[in-house]
Parts: structure tokens; C-alpha cells; sequence
């Protein structure tokens, strides 16, 4: 028994280089050590690595010497037994060791099998020192990135818009055509962003109103379409330009869109640009030469003065007509009113403001509060009320029974010449007690007793009803010193008060807000304190109003476009205006909000 | 390698001075593309769109039209430069071009949105043009500095002599290792069995190699036959110099793999993401008409 050691090596072009060593012994030794019998230079074999001995059946068992094992047919192993007729594959480091028998001797054939390092190996030299490998190929990272961006950015939203098309309403959840919008969409069509379908409703077709009308039903024209045509100014080379290439891809003039701009951000849609009314407004009449609309352009320069609605008759049904403040137009409403003795801080109506303070609220004068109130929207006033406005100071009282005051009824001359006529039947107080009515004002200014001005009937002690009655529809009279009375026929009790008319609404073509300019006082705008009569139409003119607003560009405090005061689709209400105007300066409301003031 | 700056080396003017396509018939196109830069600019802030500009309004589909054009054209530099051709649209007036006209896109294009910018296809297609344009102009510093750089540190050995002294050290450690103990021994294989071009990208770009088992093998034994006298014949002496001299070869070999990866990394963005461009640019326009 004994063994046959083959060394097998390869010379550069690959031919193979067999030595033997026959060794007559049961057992040998595989290391790196020169002294073994299997001599493998190779650093991950132990100088001294496994011991093979012949055993007496005629296997062969292996056994690690130093303990670092060694792989057989594939598998790690400290110890093992072969057949050496069947055959074996032992590996040490990187080397192969094959087990196989010529006769009784057994042989033993080592070849390294790897290279002795890394870089020795086969290698690409070409790609070695570059990038290849090491990133995946330009070519397949470029394919690859093209095609995921078309299958999630083109036919995912594509598909997404077939699959809704008719849908009204999509599922609250991602739907991958709003990776196409092109920004938020304002906040009043927020809940939209999802539905793209709402308004974009045909393929390749540019929005058109119908999707615009779906929802907002009750908008009407701006004017009759065919006048609104005829007023367009006429476009000039660019805009030419832009309409010609605009009907090439199908996108009609006049849209919503074409104002109401959409995907331009969060917050509310901007608001529309003075451009856009003043291209037909500025030179209207130029071209719509029977209009009897005014030409209107920037407010600073080219806005026409105010024409509020003006009563200008009151006899038969009441007439009204819009005049221009230029023309200094009055107004009879048919009430008797001084601003200026009711607003004095000297005179008896202030004292009995001050005197009457406490129970109604009034300050040492009288203030414009202190008889008109506001509307709940803060936009306008309520017409003024005699119950409520007037009767803390006029009381129509005419006898006091325990606590409470009789008082005639206002607004019915019928009813009051009747209540006069009872009161006189019943004796009448004074006649026995020769007091007058009630003990109270004769006349307004002469106060006593800090009690209202009570309904006077001239001298007092009348025998008869007749003479009471005349004297309180009479110049002195209650009823006359605020109303016009038609006097009857003698003989006649049927004595007549023209109806009181008060405008709650002037200017029926602009929107003002009283609530909006809060910042200023009552006499800033209205001139109630010098006014002597109810004629006097206390509205400020443009001039006024130019104090603080100016056109879209001015540097006016409060840059004012068209649409603060007009509205396109006008109706009864107020224009739209976004809640925050881009256009405000905003160091300038920040300076108002500070100092409950504007500047300047 | 092949990029532009190679090719053009090889090109040189009749009086012998050589001209670089940054330099091209006196900077022709940076003048031609700063020229479109400052009209687009000067009409942006001229013309007053309403409500404001974006990329929907006639300027926006004008710029973006542009824009387009010259994406298409820039890219086909990949198609021109396998092809030969002289003068006035020689590969070095055409690199030229595709250079400044590509660095005026970012004035057109940022013009074109308007500064509206989103998550969605159209910003998606804007912010893979700029990175299209910045690994370009990347790559123009790159092959500026860069070859200057690689050569000094090959000094004057080729690639192909790298490898052979890696490969020669590494057969001498082998066989000067073989009578090591087996603590050594191991040490050495695990030098041996480092790829030395192994490593990611990361590796390739900063040339930090924190696992360099030549390195720590080096450590090791240094610190064995740093505390004995030396003897002439000792393996363990041998095997250390050995180790210092191919830390020495390494760190050269990964100084040119990083300035070659520096080299070369903006191509594999550059192409890749001009591909990804024209397939957002593709989604952008179609769903702007889809949905308009």
C-alpha cells in the first residue's frame, strides 16, 4: 500500500505540467510546509494541514491537523473516510485535491484551482478602470427611467381619465391624472382637484363654459352678447397674432377661463385686471355709439362722477332717476330734516341728549348712530324708523295714565283724529282740571323736567276736539314740524301726511360697502353737520373717494380695480372680490389694522 | 474614453495653438446663446401677462416651444458625433453650441414655468432638464481639470502596467508568505482576495476604502516586526515591505479610478436623464393639450 502524489500545474498557454511522487507510507501530510508530502503553496493552507492515513479496509481517512478543516465533495469537515476506488474531491484553500486508486496505490492529484489573488484573476481589462459595472449601462438606465416616466406620467393618467369618463363625483383618493395639474386650483374649487373630469370633459378640447354652467347655474351675461361684440375694442397686432393661433388649436374667444383663470395656486382666484373692463369701458361710445353708459377707465383719471338714484317726484308713484352729483341734484323724501340742529354740541338738542344719556345710550350731542342703524351686513343702513329712531326725544304722547304714556299713532292720520275725538268725548283731563294735555314741552327747546318733547297741540285748554286737531297737523303742530300735511277742505277731518321715501341703496351700478370702510368716521364722506335740510344729498362725490382709491397702477393708499365696486355678472349683490387682493399693499393694510386708520 | 475634449485635443489650428470648443471662433455661440438668454429675460419682464406669467400664457407656450426645439436638438449632439464632418459644423462648433444654447435652456426653461412649481409632470420634466444641465456643466469641469490631474498621478504608467505591478506584487506576497504561520498567512490571502476595483460608486467617487485588507494586514504585521531588530532573512520582514509597497501601488490605482469615475459619471447621468427628459417632456405636452 502506498501513494502516488500528482503535482499538477499549467504553463501560461494552458498546457498541463504533471509531476509524481510516489511516497511508500500509510500516512501523509498536506500542508505549505515543503516537509509535507503534498506540498500546496497556498496561503490558506496551515504549514501542517490534514493528515491522510490508509486505513486497514483500504479507505483513506482524512483528518485536520491544525484545525482549519477542509471542504469534501462540497461540504466542510474536520474528519472524514473515503473509499478511495469510488473517489473523492477534497479541497484545501485553492487547491483540489482528487482521490483515486491505480492498483493498490492510491493516488492523489493536487491542482490549484483559483488564482493566487483576485487581481491575478481573468479580468475585462478593457471596462476594468471604468465606471462599467460598477453603474448600470447608460442604455438600460436611460430605456428603463423613459419607460417608468411614460407608464406613470402619460397612460396611468390617460387611463385614468377613460376610466371616469360620466362619472360625476370620483372616490376620495389619489387618481393619477392629478399629476398633471399644473398648480392648486383656488380654494372656492378646491374640492375639485381629484375630479379632473368636472371641468375637463372632452380630450384635446380646451375648457369650454358648459362645464362652467354645470354648477353655476343662475350667471347671466355681462350684456347682450351681440352689443357685447360690437363694444370690443379692436385688437392689436400681438392680440391678433394670439387669436389666430388660439383658433388654430381650437380654443374659442369669451370663455369663463379666459378671466376666471384656474391652477394658478392655492387661496382665492385672482382677481380680474382693470384691463379687462376698460379695454371695451375706456372708448365705448366710439364704437357702441347709442350706449348711455358713460366711458369709464382707471379710477384715478377716467371714471365719470357718481349719478346715484335720485327720487325726483313724489307725486302718484314715486319717481327715480340717476343723476350726476355734478349737477348738485336735492332729493325731497318728503321729511323735514336738519342734520345740523340735530348733530349741534351746543344747542337743546344736545342737552337733552345729555340729559336723556343714561336711559338711550346718546353721548353729550347727538351721533349718527344714535338715530340710523346698521344693516346686519354691515353694507348699508336701515331707513330711519320714528318708533325706533325718533320717539326716544318726539313722543306723541298725550296723557299718562299710572306709568304709562297714551301716545297717538304715528303714521295714521286717520287714527289719530279719531283718538283725539275719543280723548274729548271721555271730558278731556284739562277741562275740569284746566291742566294741558300732559305736563311737557310746549315747544321744541323749551325743555323742562328732562322729559321728551311730547306732541304739542299749540296753546293749550281746548274746549273743543276740532281745535286740537288742527293745531297738532298745524305749523307748530306734532305732525308738521317733520311732515308735510295736506291741509282738507274746512269742515273736513280728513287731514293727509305725504309719505316719507328713504333710499336705502344710491348707487345701483357700483357695490359700496359702509362696513368696508369702518376706518373712517360718518363726516369724512357725508357732510350731515352742515346740512339745514333733508334735501341735502349728503353723499360724498368721486372726488371723495379719490382720496384714498386710485386705479389698479396708482400709488394711491388702496389701488382699486373695477371689479372692487362692479361686478361683471351683476346682480343684487356684492362683486366678487377675492378676500385677499394681491393688489392692496400690504405694509399699508398692516398700517390701517394698527392704527384703526389709513394713511394719509 | 470619448467625450468631446478628447476628440478636439487631437484638433489643432494651422499656426499650431489649439482651440477648445469653450473658446470656439471667439466664443460665437456664448454670445448667440446669452443674446436669446437676455431677450427671453428682457421680454418676461416686459411683456405684462395676466393674471401672471406661467407656462399657459402665448410667452409661456412660446418660450416652451423653444425650449423644446433646442432639447431635441441638443440631444441629437449623441447622434452627430458619430459622424465626421468639417468647418462651420464641425463636431468642435457643434459641442460648442450644444454647450452654450444648453446653458441658455435654464433662462428659457425656468422662464417657461413661470416659477410655478408643483408635484406633477411638468416640474418633474423642468427639474430633469437642470439636471441634465448641471451634470453637462459638470462634466465641462471635469474634462477641464481633470485629465491634467490623472496624469500626474499615473506618471507616466498606463493602465495596463498598474494592473501587471498589482498582479506581480501580489504573486511575489505569495510567495513570500508561503513559510508564514497561519495567523500571517491568513492575513496575506485576505490582501490577495481583495478585488482591488471592488467597491460601489461610493468607494470609486471619495477613494475611502475603510476595508482595505492590504491595509489592516500591513497594520498587523507592522506591528510584529515593528518592535523586533530586524533580520535580513526573516519572511515576515519581507512579506512587510512587500505590503507597504502594494498599499502604495493601491492607493495610485484608486486615485486614477476616482478621477476616472469623476471623469466619466456625468455621461452616465447626462445620457440617462436626457432620455427620462424627453419621455417627461413627451407626458408634459401631451397632457397640457389633454387637458386644456
Amino acid at each position: 500500500m502506498s501513494f502516488l502524489v500528482r503535482q499538477i500545474s499549467r504553463t501560461s498557454d494552458g498546457r498541463e505540467i504533471v509531476r509524481a511522487y510516489p511516497f511508500d507510507a500509510r500516512e501523509i501530510f498536506v500542508g505549505r510546509e515543503a516537509a509535507c508530502q503534498i506540498h500546496l503553496a497556498d496561503l490558506a493552507v496551515e504549514l501542517r494541514h490534514a493528515k491522510l492515513t490508509l486505513l486497514d479496509n483500504g479507505r483513506l481517512e482524512v483528518v485536520s491537523v491544525g484545525g482549519l478543516g477542509f471542504d469534501i465533495d462540497g461540504a466542510k469537515s474536520l474528519q472524514a473516510v473515503v473509499d478511495p476506488a469510488a473517489g473523492a474531491e477534497l479541497r484545501f484553500g485553492s487547491h483540489l485535491l482528487t482521490v483515486s486508486t491505480d492498483g493498490p496505490v492510491v493516488v492523489v492529484a493536487a491542482e490549484r484551482v483559483e488564482a493566487v489573488s483576485d487581481a491575478i484573476q481573468d479580468k475585462d481589462e478593457t471596462g476594468l478602470f471604468t465606471l462599467k459595472g460598477i453603474l448600470p449601462g447608460r442604455r438600460v438606465t436611460a430605456w428603463a427611467l423613459s419607460l417608468i416616466i411614460l407608464l406613470a406620467l402619460l397612460i396611468w393618467p390617460i387611463q385614468t381619465y377613460y376610466h371616469y369618463q360620466g362619472v360625476k363625483k370620483r372616490p376620495d383618493s389619489f387618481h393619477a391624472d392629478s399629476l398633471w395639474s399644473s398648480g392648486s386650483l383656488s380654494s372656492a374649487h378646491a374640492g375639485l382637484k381629484m375630479d379632473c373630469q368636472s371641468c375637463h370633459t372632452e380630450a384635446f378640447v380646451a375648457v369650454r363654459d358648459t362645464s362652467c354652467v354645470a354648477c353655476h347655474k343662475s350667471v347671466h351675461d355681462h350684456a347682450d352678447p351681440k352689443r357685447l361684440l360690437l363694444a370690443r375694442a379692436p385688437l392689436a397686432w400681438d392680440a391678433k397674432l394670439s387669436r389666430t393661433v388660439a383658433d388654430q388649436f381650437n380654443r374659442p374667444e369669451g370663455r369663463c377661463v379666459e378671466c376666471h383663470t384656474e391652477h394658478e395656486g392655492a387661496g382665492a382666484m385672482p382677481p380680474t385686471p382693470q384691463k379687462f373692463c376698460s379695454s371695451c369701458h375706456g372708448d365705448l361710445d366710439t364704437r357702441l355709439t347709442d350706449t348711455k353708459i358713460a366711458n369709464a377707465g382707471d379710477f384715478s383719471n377716467a371714471h365719470p362722477q357718481f349719478k346715484p338714484m335720485i327720487i325726483t317726484s313724489l307725486d302718484g308713484p314715486v319717481k327715480k332717476e340717476r343723476i350726476s352729483l355734478d349737477m348738485k341734484p336735492k332729493e325731497d323724501g318728503g321729511l323735514k330734516f336738519p342734520h345740523n340742529v340735530h348733530l349741534s354740541r351746543t344747542n337743546g338738542v344736545a342737552r337733552m341728549a345729555g340729559r336723556l344719556g343714561g336711559q338711550f345710550g346718546f353721548g353729550q350731542a347727538l351721533q349718527c348712530k344714535d338715530c340710523h342703524t346698521k344693516t346686519a351686513d354691515g353694507v348699508r343702513f336701515l331707513p330711519v324708523d320714528m318708533e325706533r329712531n325718533c320717539s326716544m326725544c318726539h313722543s306723541l304722547g298725550i296723557e299718562r295714565i299710572g306709568d304709562t304714556v297714551r301716545t297717538l299713532r304715528h303714521g295714521d292720520p286717520k287714527m289719530v283724529v279719531a283718538d283725539l275725538r275719543a280723548f274729548y268725548r271721555s271730558g278731556g283731563p284739562y277741562v275740569s282740571r284746566a291742566q294741558p294735555i300732559m305736563q311737557g314741552r310746549r315747544r321744541p327747546g323749551n325743555y323742562a323736567q328732562s322729559r321728551p318733547y311730547f306732541a304739542y297741540f299749540g296753546s293749550i285748554n281746548y274746549a273743543r276736539a276740532d281745535a286740537a286737531i288742527r293745531s297738532v297737523f298745524s305749523k307748530g303742530g306734532a305732525c308738521y314740524d317733520c311732515h308735510t300735511v295736506f291741509t282738507p277742505p274746512a269742515g273736513s277731518d280728513n287731514w293727509q301726511v305725504q309719505k316719507v321715501h328713504q333710499s336705502a341703496r344710491y348707487m345701483m351700478k357700483g357695490w359700496f360697502d359702509h362696513g368696508a370702510h369702518k376706518t373712517e368716521s360718518c363726516s369724512s364722506c357725508h357732510a350731515a353737520k352742515q346740512s339745514g335740510t333733508a334735501a341735502d344729498l349728503l353723499l360724498p362725490g368721486i372726488k371723495t373717494c379719490r382720496n384714498c382709491h386710485g386705479g389698479e397702477a396708482s400709488k394711491a393708499d388702496i389701488p382699486s380695480s373695477c371689479a372692487m365696486c362692479h361686478s361683471y355678472h351683476a346682480d343684487d349683490g356684492a362683486p366678487w372680490v377675492p378676500k385677499f387682493d394681491p393688489t392692496r399693499k400690504r405694509e399699508r393694510m398692516s398700517d390701517i389694522s394698527r392704527t384703526g386708520k389709513a394713511p394719509g | 474614453m470619448s467625450g468631446p475634449l478628447q476628440r478636439q485635443t487631437a484638433r489643432v489650428r494651422s499656426d499650431g495653438t489649439h482651440e477648445g470648443f469653450l473658446r470656439h471662433a471667439s466664443f460665437r455661440w456664448l454670445k448667440i446663446a446669452g443674446g436669446i438668454s437676455l431677450i427671453a429675460l428682457l421680454g418676461y419682464m416686459m411683456i405684462d401677462v395676466q393674471p401672471r406669467h406661467n407656462g399657459g400664457s402665448w410667452y409661456g407656450y412660446t418660450l416652451g416651444t423653444i425650449g423644446v426645439l433646442l432639447i431635441l436638438w441638443l440631444s441629437m449632439l449623441g447622434v452627430r458625433k458619430r459622424k465626421m464632418s468639417r468647418g462651420h459644423w464641425s463636431l468642435k462648433a457643434w459641442t460648442s453650441a450644444h454647450v452654450y444654447l444648453g446653458l441658455s435652456l435654464v433662462v428659457i426653461g425656468t422662464l417657461h414655468t413661470g416659477f410655478q412649481l408643483g408635484w406633477n409632470v411638468h416640474t418633474l420634466a423642468y427639474v430633469l432638464m437642470l439636471l441634465v444641465i448641471l451634470s453637462g456643466i459638470w462634466g465641462i469641469i471635469a474634462y477641464t481639470n481633470l485629465p491634467r490631474l490623472m496624469s500626474a498621478n499615473r506618471d507616466q504608467t498606463t493602465e495596463a502596467q498598474m494592473l501587471a505591478s498589482l498582479r506581480s506584487i501580489d504573486r511575489q506576497l505569495h510567495d513570500a508568505a508561503q513559510p508564514l504561520g497561519q495567523e500571517h498567512a491568513a492575513l496575506v490571502q485576505a490582501s490577495l482576495d481583495q478585488d482591488p476595483f471592488g467597491g460601489g460608486i461610493g468607494r470609486r467617487l471619495s477613494n475611502r476604502y475603510p476595508g482595505c485588507m492590504t491595509r489592516y494586514a500591513h497594520e498587523q504585521i507592522l506591528q510584529v516586526t515593528g518592535s523586533q531588530p530586524r533580520v535580513d532573512d526573516d519572511p515576515l520582514e519581507k512579506v512587510d515591505s512587500l505590503l507597504g509597497r502594494k498599499r502604495a501601488i493601491l492607493a495610485r490605482t484608486r486615485k486614477h479610478l476616482q478621477l476616472k469615475a469623476l471623469l466619466e459619471i456625468w455621461l452616465y447621468i447626462h445620457v440617462p436623464m436626457t432620455f427620462a427628459l424627453i419621455a417627461a417632456l413627451i407626458a408634459h405636452i401631451v397632457s397640457v393639450f389633454f387637458y386644456w
